[in-house]
């Protein structure tokens, strides 16, 4: 018995599992289920609701991923709450998850304090909840995955080789383009191809290119694959080492975190991330607008079956559907006016009714709607007890609980209307709407707004505001717009969190995009290919420079930040003085909005040029220091061609300023060993004035030394 | 209970694999008998609405699966039949009420109110012999194999059916003859067919469900299993089986279908697709396809609607009947009361 339990203690401080599984009945499968995103991609939707209830099909998202954890065979699964964890809880308890005929037990552990999953984890293994390796997965992934294939495969690596594999995640193949791949969450991986072993793990941010480390090929690994067809399920097995790294790690805030990190100290720790790929089955993780459209189309054409609407898994008696062709979908006590078409993939939960001759597709409708004549869905999702009048026309939009559509009132797409909100009557909502009770300047009052009544807050809050805005929402509207036309930077990210990226390159020519994309366009761009940490990096510097220029803060301050700021991200000295040229050329640029003539530029510049002199003069040390800088000068000026008649007096002033010395831009000059762009700079010819000029000057004072 | 939960949870076809109907007949027959055993009840009615209640709630999970609806009404007329034998009425009037009876009853004939201590114990050996019953429908059908094939002759079947298969093997024992299978894409299950058939030196061929129409004139009997004969006579079998039949009546082909008779179901074909099943569309159009799916709808249905008159024979493990025949046998399985549940 004695050799027996140090066996055990040997197996290392993770391994209370049992490490004689021939004798001992393997433990219950466990699940970690974080039911909180720790951000505020769907608000204002979330205000009122929390994610993780967010009806998809009008199933609760947290119902299919109980659904799914369930049905894999977990029994007993940790539910993880933070927002609203309250109405989670009740949710759950009214559910069948809750019954104590379920064969997946489900625990909750609740906190405020939460503000990442690593707290979670980190949580996790303090209150040392999990005895073996464990699913996590968060409440809005929609998967039919049957994960015992990998799971069996993650143990038996740990058996092979002791410990060493911690994760396996699981990734769904789906081609680029595919409409359920988000493109926030793109991965680009590369991967043995021998072991399934993960060996890099990239988001693609929109990138064109990447850049892999050498040491990937070098390796003995014989076939190295790269992936960009795969499709991060966001479900892992993990062992429970994976919450002891995070209670090590205490920086770690989220998977990717931990993923990188383990990656990057792979030799040190010895961990290894291994991944399964699957084709059959369906794995989808909702973090944004479109990707709840992209879900629910999925689950309305069936591919997440079983977890179809008609197959009422959550045993809810409002939940029964019958399927009928086209994927038309019917609730209890529906009724359709004369003349009305459901045409395909329609839902219509129970007790709605709906009047004559409207025209409904691709839309979701929820429990106790009522629609009147003549309205057009296509891409409407619309949730429990949404009022809809006459003669609307509502296009891939999202309407929450209880809001009210009067008489001829058009969405264009990707409108929001969150609960309770009212519009119109004859109102268009231009495209990308999005109108909630809640003014978006509201302060945060989280905790006491589920404990409350909800109704009487906002009673109270009413009182406090303003009134709506007429023009906003119509005659007899009610809400308040979170996004609008004006060029606010907040707006601009609302957008973006809602409905994802996608949507601002679907919505280039809008004026107000303009703004962000100014700014983003050269870094998508640039010809180098860089790392995340000099992008990140850059963006910081950028970040300080502005700082300091508002708040007058003085250079020697200002170099201090920024040698933090070099050392945090370990920027090398090269490197620094490439972005740090670069960011000072393009901060004028920021501040002109789009307006790109060369007069104005300089005059911009030149004063920042002025009061950052010693920022420079503190990095520019080695001849080497001015050639970076000139080079990214020069690459600057190459990107941005209007331009380019500036380059001269830029070189010039930074001469004068003494930041750059007269032999280096000479030989700069002189290099053949640049592009054809490059050479064609050079013939600019105000810049071969400025050439020839220091030429004279130096043969000027080489004489003078002379004498 | 958790194990009617685990139950529900399998119909639904959310567990590893498809359920065989014969496996769903006897667990749905265990877990009724677990009901009766030991759910709390007083008298037959009480134990009626039990029964009843729980097979509404199975047959919601997977309309498809009308096993589970024909095992519930089997078992609501074993109970109707113990408690007429306690009553004390003798099995004649209790099989069919003359005219005359039906007149003079006046109203609700029984209301199944008075307890009898021992119809729990009768019920139970009832659902003990119905399961024995089970047991041996695959063989019962089997024995019927050689009245039906002949030597040297071409059987042309579809998809996967073991009652079909054991059919086919047992035949295969004494005569020789040549069976093509058709694949019954796109899930296949003819390949599976077609390597278990070869395994027992039958001459199998395999081919596309295309080649079905133009192969007919060859063939001198179709052998079909079914997932559910209907009270009409007709057939919701696996999705290609009404081209097969189509074509089988074009080339005057005998078409034979082999069910047992926990196949049967007093539904009638009148709800349009009350039970029809589409799964995921990853077996037409693979999901990896990408762009092309947004913009496109897929469908994969599993069963077809075959309607009677196609149909020329059923063997069950009851013997040979003709299509027309089929609403007399339901009504010796079942109580005319519990066709709805």
């Amino acid at each position: 018995m004695a050799a027996r339990g140090t066996a055990k203690r040997a197996a290392g401080a993770g391994a209370a599992r049992g490490s004689e599984p021939q004798e001992e009945p393997p433990p219950p499968l466990q699940a970690v289920l974080v039911a909180d995103s720790f951000n505020r991609r769907f608000f204002p939707i979330s205000k009122d609701r929390p994610r993780a209830l967010l009806p998809m099909a009008n199933v609760a998202m947290i119902d299919y991923t109980l659904e799914f954890l369930t049905a894999t065979g977990v029994e007993e699964t940790f539910v993880f709450c933070c927002w609203k964890s309250a109405e989670i809880k009740e949710h759950l308890q009214r559910s069948k998850w809750c019954r104590h005929t379920s064969p997946n037990t489900v625990r909750f552990v609740t906190s405020e304090l939460y503000r990442s999953l690593g707290d979670v984890l980190r949580d996790v293994d303090a209150k040392s909840l999990v005895r073996s390796d464990f699913i996590l997965v968060t409440g809005d992934v929609v998967s039919n995955l049957n994960v015992s294939r990998a799971l069996e495969e993650h143990k038996l690596r740990r058996k092979m080789e002791k410990n060493v594999s911690v994760m396996t995640m699981i990734f769904k193949e789906s081609s680029p383009g595919h409409h359920a791949r988000c493109k926030e969450d793109d991965i680009v991986i590369a991967m043995d191809s021998a072991t399934n072993r993960v060996l890099h793990y990239q988001r693609t941010q929109g990138l064109k290119r990447f850049r892999f480390p050498m040491s990937l090929f070098q390796n003995s690994i014989e076939n190295v694959e790269v992936r960009h067809d795969l499709l991060d399920c966001h479900i892992s097995i993990c062992s429970p080492q994976v919450a002891e790294l995070f209670t090590d790690n205490f920086d770690y805030q989220t998977r990717d975190d931990f993923v990188r990190g383990l990656l990057v100290n792979e030799e040190i720790l010895g961990n290894q991330i291994h991944m399964h790929v699957t084709t059959e089955e369906y794995g989808a993780h909702i973090c944004n607008l479109l990707m709840y459209e992209a879900v629910c189309s999925d689950i309305i054409r069936r591919w997440v079956y079983p977890l179809t609407p008609e197959m009422n898994f959550t045993d809810d008696k409002n939940q029964s559907y019958t399927h009928s062709k086209h994927n038309i979908y019917r609730g209890v006590d529906v009724s359709l006016g004369h003349g009305s078409m459901l045409k395909e993939n329609v839902l219509i939960g129970q007790g709605t009714v709906i009047g004559s001759n409207c025209s409904i597709m691709n839309s979701v409708i929820g429990q106790n709607c009522r629609i009147g004549n003549e309205v057009t869905l296509d891409g409407a999702f619309l949730w429990d007890g949404v009022h809809i009048a006459d003669n609307v026309q509502i296009q891939h939009s999202v309407i929450c609980d209880e809001a009210e559509v009067k008489e001829k009132v058009k969405l264009k797409p990707h409108c929001v209307l969150s609960s309770q909100v009212v519009v119109g009557p004859d109102i268009t909502l231009s495209e990308g709407t999005v109108i909630s009770l809640h003014p978006p300047d509201e302060e945060e009052e989280d905790d006491d707004q589920f404990s409350d009544d909800s109704g009487v807050n906002k009673e109270e809050s009413k009182v406090k505001l303003k009134g709506y805005n007429k023009k906003d929402v119509g005659s007899e509207g009610r809400g308040y717009l979170w996004k609008a036309d004006d060029k606010n930077e907040d707006d601009e990210e609302q957008r973006q969190s809602l409905w994802g990226p996608a949507m601002l390159s679907e919505e280039e020519s809008e004026s107000d995009s303009d703004l962000s994309m100014g700014s983003e366009e050269p870094d998508s761009r640039a010809a180098s290919p860089q790392l995340d940490d000099i992008k990140v990096f850059q963006n910081e510097v950028l970040g300080t420079l502005q700082r300091g220029e508002e708040e007058n803060i003085s250079c020697d301050n200002l170099v201090l930040e920024i040698n933090s700021l070099k050392y945090a991200y370990n920027i090398s000295l090269n490197e620094m003085m490439q972005v740090l040229s670069k960011v000072i050329l393009e901060f004028p640029l920021q501040q002109l909005d789009a307006n790109l003539d060369s007069q104005n530029y300089f005059s911009a510049l030149l004063p920042l040029l002025k009061n950052w002199t010693p920022l420079f003069k503190n990095y520019i040390k080695r001849s080497s220091d001015h050639l970076n800088a000139l080079f990214a000068i020069e690459e600057f000026f190459l990107e941005h061609d209007s331009l380019c008649t500036s380059i001269a007096k830029v070189l010039m002033t930074f001469y004068q300023l003494e930041i750059l010395e007269e032999d280096v831009i000479l030989n700069w000059f002189s290099l053949r060993d640049t592009s054809d762009k490059g050479k064609q700079l050079r013939k600019n010819q105000r810049l071969q004035k400025f050439i020839q000029w220091l030429e004279e000057a130096e043969e000027e004072s080489s004489d003078g030394d002379q004498d | 209970s958790a194990t009617a939960a685990a139950f529900i949870h399998e119909i639904r076809g959310s567990g590893p694999k498809r359920p065989r109907s014969e496996d769903t007949a006897r667990q749905t027959l265990s877990l009724l008998r677990k009901i009766i055993a030991h759910g709390r009840w007083g008298w037959a009615g009480e134990l009626m609405d039990l029964i009843r209640t729980e097979g509404q709630r199975m047959t919601a999970a997977q309309p498809s699966e009308t096993t589970v609806g024909n095992m519930v009404r089997r078992v609501l007329k074993v109970i109707r039949e113990e408690y007429g034998r306690l009553h004390g009425r003798s099995e004649e009037s209790d099989q069919q009420d003359s005219l005359h009876k039906l007149l003079t009853s006046g109203g609700l004939s029984e209301d199944f109110s008075t307890p009898y201590p021992s119809l729990r114990a009768n019920v139970i050996e009832a659902i003990n012999e119905l399961l024995i019953e089970l047991e041996g429908t695959t063989d019962n059908i089997a024995m019927q194999a050689l009245e039906h094939i002949h030597s040297n002759e071409v059987i042309m079947t579809i998809g996967y059916s073991r009652t079909v298969e054991a059919f086919l093997k047992e035949a295969a024992r004494k005569r020789k003859f040549q069976v093509i299978v058709a694949e019954c894409a796109p899930f296949c299950q003819g390949h599976e067919m077609a390597v278990r058939l070869s395994k027992e030196n039958i001459e199998t061929t395999v081919m596309s469900d295309a080649a079905i129409f133009a192969v007919m004139s060859r063939v001198n009997k179709v052998i079909i299993g079914t997932k559910t004969i209907l009270a009409n006579g007709a057939l919701i079998a696996v999705s290609g089986t009404h081209t097969l039949a189509l074509a089988a009546k074009h080339h005057s082909t005998p078409l034979i279908v082999c069910a047992p008779m926990f196949k049967l179901s007093p539904q009638f074909p009148n709800e349009e697709d009350s039970f029809h099943k589409f799964v995921s569309p990853q077996e037409v159009l693979p999901f990896t396809e990408g762009e092309i799916l947004a913009k496109t709808n897929v469908h994969c249905p599993v069963f077809d609607y075959v309607p009677p008159e196609l149909i020329t024979l059923f063997i069950s493990n009851i013997g040979g009947n003709a299509p027309s025949y089929i609403y007399r046998l339901m009504s010796e399985l079942y109580h005319p009361d519990d066709y709805e549940l």
